[in-house]
């Protein structure tokens, strides 16, 4: 029973990660840069919530409204900040990444100053509750979560696949030179893949709330398990990804249950860096191209 | 092109060094040998806090008591008339980090210094400490040797590792009946000491450590800890050694998975003060029930102390105050008290006078502070510069009041 | 013997390392007051952490995002070296680059066929890692506790009678001092020779680069691990001027901080790490003043600003003034100089071709 208990609560968690990680691979398969800021974007979005809740007495559903709202606005405002300007100018491809990285210390500082460094509770009606399943439990709020992001990926799914904006998308992926000849306009699409995958990792920050502590440095923390999670899923590749943050989570489950806590860290990092070593293309890999 | 380039490099090379040059000579000031102070000067405090990063936390609280303390002591007049004057400096929690804000204030011309929270950046800056003369009480540090014989320009205000794991061991055994635990811990020194010393005495006192399990502080999800606990069987009780928010998340999942009495087990939660009130409020309902913990002053029956404390930081800040806060704005007002009765604000002077402070009542309780002697002092349990009454056991009733325990 | 053209471009190009020289040689009477001093010799620590990273990304254009490891695991050798089995400082200073130097070279032969964000990754996770063994291998490193009590390195006889204290800040500003300059030499050597053109020639096109062939591997071999050196003996150093290790001190900020200067001063050039490394550490220490939170915020603030505007860093902006100042110039204002910054824009391929 501990061993079913601990790998339910793998998956669980593991969609969570899903979630943000998703956000990530799109910018990536996209634009093939990575927004080192995300995470920040989590971070703002859950105080967003927080503050929508103390504040202003919003209903939980509606603060996850605005914490998903708040991140597609920051994720466009990178869009226009940073990445368009940097595209324009065509300078090399670390720039953008070390831009994000000065955004990140920046909006950690800048919430740092406004919020304070005490951790504050986002509070979800769901989490005093349990659902039990024979021997096995789960609260109210990580059902909720996983179901949330099961949504998420289904929709996502559909969209880039059946969509004509997704297969857009997809299009501009694999190669944004014929995209653009075959009429797409890359800018919207790019615009666009900043949008949702911003959204997401808002989305992320207002369910993920309740279960965290909602403090300046919570972004930090999930970040880089973020990007093993993308490496090991294939940059790009949404199918990997989802795969990849399931295994991660359930990784983090078991070891913490039967081994070290502290080991999780240090066995999904050798993971990371096994994949790279030998398969960098993620191990999930559905088709051995470079971009999804 | 080689050329310009080079000379560039000189250049630079020598107008930072120049820039720090002349930083240096006009901050410097006196940051020569204490003894050269005016003694005369009015008491300045330098607070070396961890003030941003990952410790901000600790340091924005102590900060805030210890601002409150300076204020109300010069809205009263002062130290001897003159104004009692604070400089902050940041430590970021380390101990390069703090050894570096030490030397700032000191060059500043503190007279005395509070800090660190963190224990590793306390043991970082008091080399610096011991070099120029000054001396610290430190508010949060817990780990023992900060406070070893032979250190004789550090003090502390927040009962050590021993003060606490010690007593809730044996009152677990004795008052509870434990016989079995298991122990939970951030890694972090602190946690890892206070855990150790937990296991100790509860071993001693005949109990059973079913397990250790640490973590780092920026674990979020507790289901799988929880789980494993769960699996362990017949647990009594379960010191937990966190800050809030890791505390939070842990009791509601220790709850979830029907462990502690919270969630329908059997179970008790055991904690330090590193909890503050108002914890209850932040967990899910009835989940923190049957939680015994050290807190820093009785909430039930405070002593006129606390009371105005309270009131007090509400007023300033609104919010209620931690243990942080509380243990800093004692800290501040025993270096105040220090300088009432010593006849100079020269450091050494401050220190000494500092040593003869007997029971010294403050929020957290009553406090004295005693020369560490190797020869005299009651190695290695007691090897502390302090007698300090101020451990408190409340337990957390159904329904979130509090129940004060006569332990 | 040499030619008096040869006389003079020599004094020329050595001039700027004797008036560094003579500059540190004078900071310790000049600045006065410890807590300047320590930024003086954290500064002279940074800007060889720079120079070594600078190598890597900016000669030979691979996105080492980790480099904070290699100060971390050079750190932890000499310390426990010196503390646990009571070594000789200086012994302990060499195998520490040694020990690092090794880990490098492992790093590289893992990432060899990566390139761009993926070798990027891979570096970060490797950083972590580290990170992670620091904290966590409680027997050697004793995790969160820390490595306390870690010796000074020996006092240094000097002729007079007197000796090289290295209880006091000034020696340890002598000896980062003397270590940067060296540090800077040797790293000019290689970038000035056949060595540098191979690195380059493995930034701006690889493929090319090994159709001449050139050993784009075993290149890309050599730059890890000699910044790894460097970054190791720049460990023990630290360690030895600290006293006391902690593993929060090699998270990954260190090595975000690291990539800062090197971009902020300029990838690819000499100077450019230098600069960026003292202005990136005294400019933080001046805010001091102005509140903790500031700091940081100025900090991420300069950082991106400086990517989004000054793409080729401070000494971008040098040349550009430099330029413009120079009335009988005939240079065009945007001729790149003559060790050009970037890593050129390659089209994303994770793997490399052969």
């Amino acid at each position: 029973m501990t061993l079913l208990q601990l790998v339910l609560n793998g998956l669980v968690q593991g969609s969570l990660y899903v979630i943000v990680a998703l956000g990530l691979t799109l910018i990536f398969g996209v634009l093939v840069k990575i927004n080192f800021a995300h995470a920040e974007f989590l971070m703002l979005a859950a105080f967003a919530g927080v503050v929508s809740i103390d504040t202003f007495n919003l209903s939980y559903g509606v603060s996850v409204l605005v914490a998903t709202l708040v991140g597609a606005s920051l994720g466009v405002a990178i869009e226009f900040g940073i990445f368009r300007p940097l595209r324009k100018r065509r300078t090399d491809e670390l720039r953008p990444l070390v831009a994000t990285v000065g955004v990140s210390i920046l909006l950690q500082n800048l919430a740092l100053l406004y919020f304070g460094p005490n951790p504050r509770q986002y509070q979800s009606p769901y989490m005093q509750k349990t659902i039990e399943l024979g021997e096995l439990y789960l609260s109210y709020q990580r059902a909720i979560v996983f179901v949330v992001a099961v949504a998420a990926i289904c929709a996502l799914f559909v969209f880039l696949r059946r969509t004509a904006p997704g297969r857009a998308m997809r299009a501009v992926s694999q190669d944004s030179d014929a995209a653009s000849l075959m009429g797409i306009n890359v800018s919207r699409i790019v615009l666009m893949t900043f949008v949702i995958g911003s959204a997401l990792a808002g989305l992320g920050g207002g369910l993920l709330g309740p279960m965290l502590v909602i403090e300046p440095t919570v972004g930090a923390n999930i970040i880089v398990l973020s990007f093993a999670i993308v490496v090991i899923g294939g940059f790009g590749n949404v199918n990997g990804t989802v795969i990849a943050g399931l295994l991660v989570g359930i990784i983090e489950s078991l070891v913490t249950g039967y081994l070290e806590a502290g080991l999780s860290s240090l066995a999904i990092f050798g993971v990371l860096l096994l994949t790279l070593a030998v398969r960098p293309t993620g191990l999930i890999a559905e088709r051995v191209e470079q971009n999804v | 092109m080689r050329k310009p380039r080079s000379k560039t490099l000189a250049a630079v090379v020598a107008g930072g060094l120049m820039l720090t040059g002349c930083a240096g000579t006009t901050s410097s000031g006196s940051d020569d040998a204490a003894g050269e102070r005016d003694s005369s000067a009015p008491l300045h405090i330098g607070a070396v806090l961890p003030l941003s990063g990952d410790g901000a936390y600790f340091g924005v609280a102590g900060r805030k008591g210890i601002e409150l303390a300076v204020e109300q002591a010069n809205a009263a007049g002062g130290v001897n008339g003159k104004d009692i004057r604070v400089t902050f400096s940041d430590s970021v929690c380390e101990p390069s980090g703090a050894k570096q804000a030490a030397e700032k204030v000191i060059s500043d011309g503190v007279n005395a210094i509070i800090g660190d929270e963190c224990s590793s950046a306390t043991l970082g800056l008091m080399p610096v400490l011991e070099q120029e003369g000054v001396a610290t009480i430190t508010p949060g540090s817990s780990a023992l040797a900060i406070t070893d014989p032979g250190n004789d320009w550090t003090f502390r205000i927040m009962p050590n590792e021993v003060m606490q794991g010690a007593d809730l061991a044996e009152k677990a055994a004795d008052e509870l009946g434990a016989k079995t635990a298991v122990i939970l811990h951030e890694n972090t020194d602190a946690g890892i000491g206070n855990a150790e010393v937990f296991q100790t005495f509860f071993e001693e006192s005949g109990g059973e450590v079913l397990d250790v399990i640490g973590f780092d502080r920026e674990v979020q999800d507790f289901t799988s800890v929880a789980t494993r606990v769960a699996a362990l069987g017949d647990v009594d009780v379960i010191p937990t050694y966190t800050l809030e928010g890791q505390g939070v998340n842990i009791t509601n999942a220790l709850a979830q998975a029907n462990v502690t009495k919270g969630g329908g087990g059997e179970a008790i939660q055991l904690g330090t003060i590193w909890l503050p009130l108002g914890f209850e409020d932040k967990v899910a309902e009835n989940a923190a029930e049957g939680y015994v913990r050290i807190v820093q002053f009785d909430p039930n029956d405070p002593n006129d102390a606390a009371t105005s404390f309270l009131a007090d930081f509400q007023q300033k800040y609104d919010e209620i105050p931690n243990h942080i806060s509380a243990h800093a704005f004692d800290a501040a007002n025993v270096w105040i008290e220090a300088a009432e009765k010593a006849d100079s604000t020269d450091p050494t002077a401050l220190r000494d006078a500092l040593l003869e402070i007997e029971g010294f009542t403050g929020v957290t309780g009553t406090v004295t502070f005693e020369e560490n002697d190797v020869e005299t002092c009651s190695c290695p349990n007691e090897r502390q510069n302090i007698e300090l009454d101020t451990i408190h056991y409340i337990e957390t009733q159904p329904g979130g009041d509090l129940n004060s325990l006569a332990w | 013997m040499f030619s008096s053209l040869a006389r003079q471009q020599w004094v020329r190009s050595s001039l700027p390392v004797l008036v560094a020289a003579v500059v540190i040689m004078t900071a310790p009477s000049l600045v006065t007051g410890s807590f300047w001093q320590r930024v003086i010799i954290l500064a002279l620590f940074n800007v060889v952490l720079a120079m070594s990273l600078n190598l890597v990304i900016g000669y030979t254009g691979l996105l080492a995002l980790g480099h904070g490891a290699f100060l971390g695991i050079g750190a932890y050798t000499s310390a426990v070296l010196t503390t646990t089995y009571e070594w000789a400082f200086w012994a302990a200073f060499f195998v520490a680059g040694i020990t690092a130097a090794a880990c490098g070279l492992l790093l590289a032969v893992i990432t060899l066929r990566l390139r761009g964000h993926y070798l990027a990754i891979a570096t970060l996770g490797f950083a972590v890692i580290v990170y992670q063994v620091l904290m966590n291998w409680i027997d050697v490193t004793r995790g969160p506790l820390g490595i306390p009590g870690i010796p000074t390195p020996p006092n240094i006889p000097l002729g007079n009678g007197t000796e090289l204290d290295f209880g006091l800040p000034a020696a340890h500003i002598y000896l980062a001092g003397a270590f940067a300059i060296v540090c800077y030499v040797l790293i000019r050597r290689i970038v000035n020779s056949p060595m540098g053109d191979a690195l380059r020639a493995v930034r701006e096109d690889e493929i090319s680069a090994k159709s001449l062939g050139i050993r784009t591997f075993a290149w890309k071999c050599f730059a890890f691990t000699v910044a790894a050196f460097a970054a190791g003996l720049t460990g023990s150093l630290y360690a030895g001027y600290m006293g006391i290790l902690e593993p929060s001190a090699f998270v990954l900020t260190v090595s975000f901080t690291l990539l800062a200067m090197v971009i902020v001063g300029g990838a690819g050039t000499l100077v450019g790490p230098v600069i960026g490394a003292l202005v990136l550490t005294i400019v933080p220490e001046a805010l001091r003043e102005v509140g903790p939170e500031y700091r940081m915020i100025l900090y991420g603030l300069a950082l991106t600003l400086v990517v989004l505007f000054f793409p080729q860093g401070l000494v971008g902006i040098g040349a550009a003034l430099r330029s413009r100042f120079r009335s009988s110039s005939r240079s065009k204002p945007d001729e790149p100089p003559s060790d050009s910054t970037g890593t050129g824009f390659a089209k994303e391929v994770p793997v490399d071709a052969s």
